[in-house]
């Protein structure tokens, strides 16, 4: 039986390929979308970085914060519209690598563990995009996080939800902060260790393909 | 025969944790909130004739038709935006819903009527009960 430290190692030795099949480096196999999802999230964690460096999340000074960022900081506009669009292409190219997956029935044993573990970061992706949406504390990001909360409300336990998300209604003090500390630290990590997890389970599996 | 057993013990475990740890932070996350206060002062005077006197950060139009006062709450009813007045009602800015000025819906997305608030007069003064 293998020791804590074993498995660790054998954990980080399966992120890597040892080696890779040239076959299935052919484009048309996956079109590497998994593979551009991830490289366009690692984009959002460089520029979200540089974000933090600026932003205030205070209901009062998030705004000016984002005003000031794109006025008075060198490039601070570039990096800005970076993480914009870049969150833009990732949900997208999450969506096409999901249905990639279901197009091409790599979901199938024994893939059906990975095939969760990509819901759950398909999921986590999309609440990560919508805290995002409110940081920057304008007239859409308010109303826009306002439907969410509303829509939210319809699922079941969605009240109890909503009064976890925003105790003190959408864009108050604590609800802001809340969805600050959900944006830039609790759902990343949550979607960097799923996706380590994910690539572990693809090595794993890497003798059976089942579409090939 | 030992690893389902020790998978057992381990799932028990893990339903357990869950069950005490969860609701202790579900606490923790949900503030006690003071009850907001319930009754909103305006002058008689204040209000317009045949007119409204609208509380944008309030979310409160009192309004004033002929002799009758009443209140409508501005939250719109379809997806909770805040209602802005128009001279023939409300309309909502999120979706284009539209109300009439007694609050009645003329176009959809919403498909109920804005919330009326109860009234009282006093004096000089009407009450309104913001919390319903």
């Amino acid at each position: 039986m293998q020791n804590e430290t074993g498995l660790f190692n054998a954990f980080i030795g399966h992120l890597f390929p040892r080696m890779v099949r040239r076959e299935n480096l052919r484009i048309t196999y996956t079109f590497c979308l998994g593979g551009l999802a991830f490289t366009t999230f690692m984009v959002l964690i460089a520029s979200g970085l540089l974000l933090l460096f600026y932003y205030q999340p205070s209901s009062e000074h998030a705004f000016e914060s984002i005003l000031f960022l794109e006025s008075s900081v060198p490039g601070g506009l570039f990096v800005r519209s970076i993480h914009r669009l870049a969150s833009n292409a990732f949900l997208l190219l999450i969506f096409l690598h999901t249905l990639r997956v279901i197009l091409t029935g790599a979901y199938r044993k024994p893939r059906e563990l990975n095939w969760v573990v990509g819901f759950f970061i398909l999921c986590l992706s999309l609440f990560e995009a919508y805290t995002g949406y409110l940081l920057p504390m304008d007239q859409l990001a308010l109303w826009a996080t306002q439907t969410g909360m509303e829509l939210i409300k319809t699922l079941p336990a969605g009240e109890a939800v909503v009064k976890i998300l925003a105790p003190d209604g959408v864009g108050q003090p604590i609800s802001l902060l809340r969805f600050y500390v959900l944006h830039a630290v609790i759902i990343p990590v949550a979607v960097l260790l799923l996706s380590f997890l994910h690539f572990y389970r693809i090595r794993q599996n890497k003798e059976v393909l089942p579409y090939l | 025969m030992e690893k389902p057993h020790k998978g057992r013990r381990k799932l028990i475990k893990t339903l357990v944790l869950g069950m005490v740890s969860l609701p202790v932070l579900g606490k923790f996350l949900i503030p006690r909130t003071q009850p907001k206060k319930g009754i909103f002062r305006v002058k008689k005077t204040d209000i317009p004739g045949n007119g409204a006197l609208i509380f944008g950060e309030k979310k409160i139009a009192v309004i004033q038709d002929g002799r009758n006062v009443y209140a409508l709450n501005l939250t719109c009813t379809h997806l909770g935006c805040t209602v802005n007045t128009t001279p023939k009602g409300f309309a909502c800015p999120c979706h284009g819903s539209v109300f009439t000025p007694r609050g009645d819906v003329v176009k959809g997305p919403a498909d109920r009527s804005l919330k009326q608030l109860s009234v009282e007069e006093q004096g000089n003064d009407i009450l309104i009960m913001t919390t319903t």
